[in-house]
């Protein structure tokens, strides 16, 4: 029998279950139990930075056994009661047994079909392009349009508007409402226009609040099979504005995609905390959050960045833990802080989708270029190189991916810190004719071949 | 026998421990130790410590939470002890931090907060998601030196504009320093919403305030103050 709570019992939990302050429950609830659940499994300090990609499979394992459990000590708070949504063992077991293990996603001849993984899997991961950069509304549509031009990439997800009419959007407000309605109708025309009517989408990556949200499912947005993006603020959290975007992807038959990164340095400590965290946010949003699909992100809070050892380390461990242990359509991202234009940003894509694909994960989004910071920072070349690297190094063995990581890691990794944020795409991209500078072609053909040259199986030029 | 008040101190701060801490301080204060000296020795030094073990990833953000708060109940003890000349080579005044409207993420506010605290500022923290006119409604309130915008969205940076020119618009500029900071903000976009001062992380973010104080520049600035800026076409 299925035992999942539906959202009408999960908003009575939100003001039922046991009473914590946010404080009390970002620096003493969540640290200890954390920490608890690391020694009791004897995973501390298993990280070795010399081995920035995990291959023990058994590892894997004992996380996701300490991810479950930790996941039904803790549950999910919610910030605006202060109460704790917890979710019983036989609830968490149901969800995840019922949780989809495959999604029919666009319609037409761009259908793309989504299914669950395994480690080193055949089946490509999907990729998703790109992630929030915020884009000026004159130079939006014609990147947009290039993404979709983009044949690999078999989701269009972003970037940002900053304005709409010449209005700036201030997340909460009618602008942003506003946003939403232009923003899901121009994706349709740009997906027509780009010759790929069916492509699926991701909406809406420019809703801060819910009211940037409302444009999805309803008349003229975003369809109700595109993917509903739903972040909850932070690990092992909930708010209002999530719950709201949950029930309104709900009632418009519509898929939750959930997700918020686990941030190594934060409240759960240290790389393995993440890792445990991030495994219990992920099995958590199936029951809190309704989800479809989501869950695997992770960040190192001291870079806001993942492409590290250690970040490298928890995305693996935690794509191979999820995925070898249940078969819910897990996302992972990797977070690159270079910009368009160099070498290293194609670097810490090859080897950040790489150890997720090869992890296991369903999809993937991105990328982050920059580190998201800089607004017209990013190319569909990238969305393009991103979703090259996540099909092609899916199968590949993760001994050849932890040797690939440990092979480009030492072209960029010195840099993380203060990284090259390159150029903006009216420099690298010509933006009516939809292609890259020959400049920046050749940087893209130049580190494509180092990586065919390694190993990875993407097709020649 | 400072030594003895001193370690102690410095280990409630290292630990965390507030009430701990706020003893320590009463003890050394009465044990005859000079204010000046505990805030340099017994609250400094541990904080530097736990900053740096942060960045090589030693301690963690609950570890500088709790340090923050420890060294803020000390500090509030120490402060009024302190000369007038000692006051004013050290930070003082009042902070009002947040993040502003449609962003939830704190983390980065939190940090920012604890650092300020710790250096002797009042710091009034607004949470998340603050509309700019609570941020201006408190400045007023409080008669704050500082007001301290953060965020993590790309999207919400807007409010940071609404903010500076609310505070012009109730006569407030210039009697409040705008420092802003957050993972998508820029020096770039410092100086595009008249801010007074960019810092990338809490350490600046102290740097700034400790310059622009010591200084005694008449707020608005016309170029804001860069500390540890990106690249310097960002």
């Amino acid at each position: 029998m299925h035992q999942k709570p539906d959202i009408v019992e999960i908003l009575r939990r939100t003001n039922s279950g046991e009473y914590c302050a946010v404080k009390e429950w970002d620096v003493k609830r969540i640290p200890r139990t954390v920490r608890a659940m690391l020694k009791k499994y004897g995973l501390e300090k298993v990280l070795n930075p010399e081995e920035p990609v995990n291959t023990d499979m058994e590892l894997a394992d004992t996380f996701f056994k300490a991810g479950f459990e930790l996941a039904l000590e803790l549950g999910m708070l919610c910030e605006p009661t202060e109460r704790i949504v917890k979710i019983s063992e036989d609830e968490l077991r149901s969800t995840l047994k019922h949780a989809p293990s495959q999604l029919e996603l666009g319609f037409g001849k761009d259908k793309r079909v989504m299914k669950s993984r395994t480690p080193s899997d055949p089946y490509p991961m999907m990729f998703g392009a790109s992630l929030g950069i915020t884009i000026s509304e004159d130079v939006w549509p014609y990147y947009i349009e290039g993404i979709v031009r983009q044949k690999e990439v078999d989701l269009l997800e972003g970037g940002s508007l900053v304005s709409v009419f010449g209005l700036d959007v201030m997340p909460g407000t009618p602008s942003e409402t506003l946003l939403g309605y232009v923003q899901g109708r121009r994706h349709r025309e740009l997906r027509k226009q780009g010759g790929r009517e069916g492509m699926p989408g991701i909406g809406n990556i420019s809703a801060v609040t819910e009211f940037g949200q409302f444009c999805y499912g309803t008349k003229g947005g975003f369809y109700n099979n595109d993917l509903s993006l739903i972040l909850f603020p932070s690990e092992l959290k909930v708010n209002n504005q999530t719950l709201h975007k949950v029930v309104h992807t709900l009632a418009m038959d519509g898929l939750v995609f959930a997700g918020s990164p686990a941030m190594i340095g934060g409240m759960p400590g240290p790389a393995e905390g993440a890792v445990l965290s991030c495994i219990a946010c992920a099995l958590l949003q199936y029951a809190v959050l309704q989800a479809s699909v989501g869950g695997g992100e992770i960040y190192d809070i001291r870079y806001l960045s993942n492409v590290n050892r250690e970040g490298l380390w928890a995305l693996s461990a935690t794509h191979q833990a999820l995925s070898r242990n249940t078969h819910i359509l897990t996302h992972g991202i990797a977070n690159e802080v270079s910009g368009p234009g160099t070498e290293e940003f194609l670097y810490e894509i090859l080897v950040g989708v790489a150890v997720i694909a090869a992890s296991g994960a369903s999809f993937s989004t991105g990328p982050r270029a920059a580190g998201g910071k800089l607004q017209d920072y990013i190319t569909p070349l990238e969305c393009r190189f991103c979703a090259e690297v996540g099909h092609a190094a899916s199968g590949m063995d993760l001994a050849k991916v932890a040797e690939l990581a440990k092979h480009f890691l030492p072209k960029y990794e010195a840099k993380i810190k203060d990284p090259d944020i390159g150029k903006p795409i009216q420099e690298v991209w010509d933006l009516r004719n939809f292609k890259p500078t020959p400049e920046y072609h050749a940087i893209y053909q130049r580190v494509k071949q180092e990586a065919i040259d390694f190993g990875v199986p993407m097709d020649p030029f | 026998m400072s030594a003895e008040y001193l370690d102690k101190l410095q280990a409630a701060i290292l630990e965390g421990e507030e009430d701990d801490a706020a003893q320590a301080a009463r003890d050394a204060l009465e044990a005859g130790i000079a204010p000046i000296q505990l805030i340099n020795d017994g609250i400094q030094k541990p904080l530097e410590k736990i900053g740096k073990d942060f960045e090589n990833g030693e301690c963690f953000l609950p570890e500088l939470i709790l340090s923050g708060d420890a060294a803020r109940a000390a500090t509030d003890i120490i402060m009024p002890k302190l000369t007038a000349g000692e006051r004013a080579d050290g930070l003082h005044g009042t902070a009002v931090i947040g993040v502003v409207s449609g962003d939830l993420h704190d983390i980065g506010k939190n940090i920012v907060g604890a650092f300020l605290a710790a250096q002797g500022l009042k710091v009034i923290d607004l949470g998340c998601d603050v509309s700019p006119k609570r941020f201006v409604d408190t400045v007023a309130e409080q008669q704050a030196r500082f007001i301290v915008i953060s965020t993590l969205l790309t999207t919400s940076r807007p409010f940071y504009r609404q903010i500076v020119d609310t505070l012009k618009a109730r006569g407030l500029r210039d009697k409040t320093y705008v420092l802003v900071g957050g993972g998508p903000v820029t020096p770039a976009w410092a100086r595009e919403v008249g801010a007074d001062a960019y810092g990338r992380d809490a350490k600046d973010a102290v740097a700034c305030c400790r310059e622009l104080l010591t200084s005694g520049v008449q707020s608005p600035l016309a170029e804001p103050l860069i500390v540890n800026a990106l690249q310097s076409k960002a």
